[in-house]
């Protein structure tokens, strides 16, 4: 089970090496494939450490390392991977899903001229989410946690002829690693006061600390989860990270990355609990995030965008989830989630393929007549998304919802956002399906619209679509709480639920009526205004400017962080540089010159002249040494 | 020990390397300022010689045999000047050869 989870880790490491090294002399379809197998033989190892796991009993996590990493005194972190329930089950979504999106690359890459250059860093990243999930302490965890941000980067930034791409890409960068360094932060509390940064010691030691310092130390990691899960307020990098190409915002930007925030919050569990406010903070923060999400999403006009905020609506409920100590729903909607946004992205990614880029729903409406596949999985995912029973957001994030209702006295007020959140994504996401596929096509789909060998696309960009599919009908089937848990009971050895976040039967059934109810009629709303057209949208132009102008959240950022640095840069520039730094370079110059336009005269070209400097000088070194000596 | 004392050859040595020194300050043919040059030398061998017979050493006469070594390859290049120019018809004067100067 331990060689599964270094076969896991280690096999899209050596596809990122071998596609770098072999360079030009493989072709870019070869390139492809390589990664592609390099991310399924992961799974393979992450299924073989499942099992291994199964059959030792899932209590027992093991740790094995294989050196020590680095080495400061008595801190010694090892190079280490540490097989447990949840690090397994993150293995299983991040190689499945991750396999399914590199599979799918493969169509919706071919012809771009970088290819190999793009397969190299998506098995990059898959090496490096493996890396954070499986790592065997903190130290791993944050390498695994920054390595993750730079292939994002990387990826986001992918066709960086595009200025947008580019800006987008350092958006990215520099909100995640101000989560990073607040992270990094949290770890040198720790590290000062327990000396390690294994699992193990460091939750045992953060039931010692003063409750400040908990709180400060579960302030850093909550810092650095909400800068990777896109939550308010370090949000606002994900909408513009779409800039990227589409099986990237599937993989990263929606599967798995932005879900690593949950991942942590579940895995330092016990330093949370000791901070039961900055918990609070956290489920208060995902609350939110699902609410303006929800809104902002309702008036996007690029189709991956209206995606984006959708998924930051559903980390928003694994956030509150995860606050509320309903760790297993939080996770298990993480997974159902890998499902059907990857599914939805690709699906969308499918149509963008078909109409040569284009992204923009007004232009795309009726595409549906065309890809009347696409059109059904867009459908399944959507449902999915909604939470409508039997698809598997209904098993995943009703269950969430319910908890919340149990949850002490605030819970309440979680409770009704999240219902409110079901509302809003019935809404948005049948906004988005009802424009984009029914009706008659319109002209621009008509004239920009070309199949592919008489398909909806590759052969390889439709398996992958069609197994999601597939997963986000049947994927919720795993548990259906309270009837039967297993996840919930599979993951109760690494992150055991709170009492407070077990949900009686009648709560239970209340919130999935409610919220059902609530999704249908979100869905029934977005049919009037959006499918028949029968009810027109409401008129509230200073609403509809803010939504559109999300909140104003990168104005506010614009002025407060961005301004302030750039005049004072400016200032700096005009003051310091120019006059000083610059100035004194011609100075320098000026002085040098002078000196030889002196020194050249002693050079006349007349030899007794030199021979003269030449016995004067031996004279002034034989008096100098008489006269020392 | 034979002969004058090592003041003597001192002396001579001094009269020689002056008049050598002399000569290639004051005179213009290149070739004459060659010839002082190896006078030059011949009295800083002389000096050399005459230290190592006070002092019964034989450094001063193997440092004398590289200076002749010396004077000889110095010599080569300095005459293989003096015809360089002589081919060329320039005028053999070091004064008005002065055009390298800043």
């Amino acid at each position: 089970m331990i060689g599964g989870a270094w076969l896991c880790l280690l096999s899209p490491l050596a596809g990122t090496l071998l596609i770098t090294a072999a360079g030009t002399r493989i072709s870019r379809r070869a390139a492809g494939w390589l990664s592609t197998a390099s991310v399924f033989l992961a799974f393979a190892g992450a299924v073989w450490s499942f099992f291994g796991l199964r059959s030792h009993g899932s209590e027992h996590g093991s740790v094995s390392t294989a050196w020590t990493w680095l080495q400061a005194g008595s801190f010694k972190p090892g190079l280490s991977v540490l097989v447990d329930p949840l690090s397994t089950m993150m293995m299983l979504i991040v190689a499945g899903v991750g396999g399914l999106i590199v599979l799918y690359s493969i169509g919706y890459m071919d012809g771009d001229d970088e290819e190999r250059r793009y397969f190299a860093y998506m098995s990059l990243f898959v090496f490096s989410m493996l890396l954070l999930v499986e790592g065997g302490n903190l130290l791993l965890l944050l390498a695994g946690w920054g390595l993750v941000g730079l292939s994002s980067y990387l990826l986001i930034g992918f066709w960086h002829e595009r200025p947008t791409a580019v800006a987008a890409a350092k958006k990215a960068f520099v909100m995640n690693a101000f989560g990073d360094a607040t992270m990094a932060l949290a770890f040198f509390v720790l590290i000062a006061h327990s000396g390690s940064l294994d699992f193990a010691t460091s939750f045992a030691t953060a039931g010692h600390l003063s409750q400040t310092t908990v709180d400060l130390v579960a302030l850093g990691l909550l810092g650095g989860a909400a800068a990777k899960s896109a939550q308010i307020p370090l949000h606002t990098w994900l909408p513009d990270a779409m800039e990227g190409p589409t099986p990237v915002s599937a993989l990263i930007h929606a599967a798995t990355m932005v879900t690593a925030g949950v991942y942590l919050i579940a895995r330092t569990h016990p330093i949370f609990e000791q901070a039961r406010t900055i918990e609070l903070i956290a489920a208060g923060l995902g609350a939110l995030t699902l609410l303006v999400a929800g809104l902002v999403a309702l008036v996007q006009t690029d189709i991956k965008r209206v995606i984006a905020y959708s998924t930051m609506s559903q980390i928003g409920y694994m956030f509150l989830g995860a606050g509320i100590g309903a760790y297993a729903n939080g996770m298990y909607h993480l997974m159902t989630h890998a499902f059907f946004k990857a599914l939805l992205f690709m699906a969308a990614g499918l149509a963008i393929h078909a109409l040569a880029g284009e992204q923009d729903i007004r232009k795309m409406s009726g595409i549906g007549s065309y890809l009347p596949w696409t059109r059904w999985a867009f459908l399944a995912g959507s449902l999915a998304l909604v939470g409508v029973p039997p698809f598997a957001g209904f098993f995943s994030k009703d269950s969430i919802i319910a908890a919340a209702l149990h949850a002490h006295w605030y819970g309440v007020i979680f409770w009704v956002v999240a219902l409110v959140g079901t509302f809003l994504t019935g809404l948005y996401t049948f906004r988005l399906y009802f424009i984009v596929f029914p009706g008659e096509p319109s002209a621009f789909v008509r004239e920009h619209h070309h199949a592919h060998e008489g398909r909806e696309g590759p052969r390889t960009m439709l398996l992958p679509v069609g197994i999601l599919a597939v997963l986000s009908v049947v994927g919720g089937w795993l548990q259906f709480s309270p009837l039967w848990h297993p996840v919930t009971s599979w993951l109760e050895p690494a992150a055991r639920t709170l009492g407070v976040a077990e949900p009686t039967s009648w709560q239970e059934g209340l919130s999935s009526a409610l919220a059902v109810a609530l999704g249908l009629a979100g869905i029934g709303v977005a049919y009037l205004v959006y499918g028949r057209g029968r009810v027109a949208v409401p008129r509230l132009p200073a609403v509809q400017r803010a939504l559109e102008h999300k909140l104003y959240f990168d104005e506010a950022y614009d002025a407060l962080f961005y301004k302030p640095a750039a005049a004072m840069a400016t200032w700096w520039r005009r003051e310091f540089e120019e006059p000083v730094v610059l100035a004194a370079g011609p100075d320098l110059g000026e002085t040098a010159f002078d000196a030889g336009r002196g020194l050249r005269r002693v050079q006349t070209g007349l030899l007794r002249t030199y021979v003269l400097f030449l016995g004067a000088g031996m004279a002034v070194v034989a008096v100098v040494f008489l006269v020392v000596r | 020990m034979l002969g004058p004392g090592v003041v003597w050859y001192l002396g001579i040595s001094a009269f020689l390397f002056g008049t050598g020194a002399l000569g290639v300050l004051v005179r213009r043919n290149p070739l004459i300022v060659l010839l002082s040059l190896e006078i030059m030398l011949n009295g800083a061998n002389l000096a050399l010689i005459g230290f190592a017979r006070e002092h019964g050493g034989g450094a001063g006469q193997i440092f004398a045999l590289a200076v002749m070594a010396v004077a000889a390859s110095e010599v080569c290049v300095g005459l293989g000047l003096v015809v360089a120019l002589n081919r060329r018809r320039l005028a053999m004067d070091v004064d008005r050869l002065s055009e390298l100067r800043g």
